[in-house]
């Protein structure tokens, strides 16, 4: 516990070094392995567990792409998948989405359609990707299609938390995706959101100025 | 000292963990019964679970058993105390494909979680074993991947 305390500036200040941050999110049915997933990529990163009745766990990585630095929040749902309907907090300002389904269970592949809906209300233009988990109980599997990828134009990986197969090329790609995403967004709210992080930048350079006008740089993304 | 885990089962009378493993050191395979004490039938099995883990003095030994999987034996130790026979409780990790989780309470979820858990630590390859590969890719449009896949169909003769 006073670990985890203890680890919070740490990690914090590592997101302020960072070129560019972005937040991943993930999406699918209750025990498809999301968490499972996250626990593989991040290995001995990842905080220490965190029970289902938190509506939420997050996974901070810090990952390099070209020769940038990139600070990545991972939201996973932690259960709050079973309320039926994520809250809208958790598609806020996300730059990529990762949609896992257990090709044990064809109820997780079918469930994909309402997670895409509920992901395009909030967020219409992110990148996306289907991830097919649990592979190592069935390699079978991998000689099926999963046609709703192809359908809506989506990346697809086989995978597997447990033996590792893909896992680490597909956080990779989508960590890739969402930096391209956050740098050039088809959206017009990210625009927005992105105009007004660099309008903050500049204002943070002129503080002392603003501090005298009595206006306070604030993030747009601390609501 | 490190212990790897071989088996670890669950005993009613008196109510304890029993696990089998091996001593890495004196590669001496042995039994150890470790108690559940303060575990009443209206006791929560993950907290139970979580003692059992951090326990100063067997919690060394159940580091290569997963959370789920000790939640799962206490569950089935507290379904007996609750008087559900052996039975019940295995029928009630039993995963059916069509059937949605979402849907399912903390406690029922944690049983099917459980027994996924099982395939998981047996297929899982850790840090540290030989076959341990932190990026590992395979591409499954090759036809290597499918010739393997046909030696597979034949053996399990379909």
């Amino acid at each position: 516990m006073a670990d985890e305390v203890g680890s919070i500036p740490e990690l914090d200040l590592k997101k302020y070094d960072a070129d560019e941050q972005v937040k991943i999110i993930c999406l699918g049915d209750s025990a498809v392995g999301k968490s499972k997933l996250m626990e593989r990529f991040l290995m001995d990163e990842f905080r220490p567990q965190q029970s289902s009745t938190y509506a939420l766990t997050l996974y901070k990585h810090t990952a390099n792409v070209g020769n940038k630095t990139v600070a990545v929040d991972f939201w996973d749902t932690a259960g709050q998948e079973r309320f039926q309907n994520m809250h809208p907090s958790y598609y806020h300002t996300a730059h990529a989405c990762i949609m896992v389904f257990d090709v044990q269970r064809k109820i997780t592949y079918k469930n994909l359609v309402n997670w895409y809906k509920e992901l395009r209300e909030y967020r219409p233009e992110i990148p996306c990707c289907v991830v097919a988990n649990k592979i190592d109980a069935d390699l079978k599997v991998t000689q099926r299609s999963f046609n709703f990828g192809k359908k809506h134009g989506l990346p697809f990986y086989f995978v597997s938390a447990a033996d590792g197969t893909n896992v680490v090329k597909m956080f990779r790609e989508m960590i890739k995706r969402a930096v391209d995403y956050k740098q050039n967004p088809s959206d017009f709210m990210d625009e927005v959101m992105q105009e007004l992080e660099n309008f903050d930048l500049e204002k943070k350079e002129d503080n002392s100025a603003a501090d005298e006008d009595g206006l306070k740089a604030e993030s747009p993304e601390t609501v | 000292m490190s212990f790897e885990a071989k088996r670890c089962g669950v005993q009613f009378c008196p109510p304890s963990i029993v696990l089998i493993y091996q001593n890495m050191e004196s590669k001496k395979v042995r039994k150890r019964i470790i108690p559940v004490r303060n575990f009443s039938k209206y006791s929560d099995y993950g907290m139970a679970a979580e003692r059992l883990k951090n326990h100063p003095r067997h919690g060394d030994y159940l580091e290569g058993v997963s959370q789920s999987q000790l939640e799962k034996l206490l569950l089935i130790l507290r379904d007996h105390m609750q008087g559900f026979t052996l039975e019940h409780s295995l029928a009630s990790f039993r995963l059916d494909p069509d059937e949605d989780l979402n849907k399912l309470g903390d406690e029922e979820l944690a049983r099917k979680k459980g027994q996924m858990d099982e395939l998981f630590e047996k297929n899982r390859r850790r840090k540290g074993d030989a076959e341990f590969v932190y990026d590992l890719e395979v591409d499954f449009n090759k036809s290597i991947q499918e010739s393997c896949l046909k030696r597979y169909w034949t053996k399990t003769g379909v």
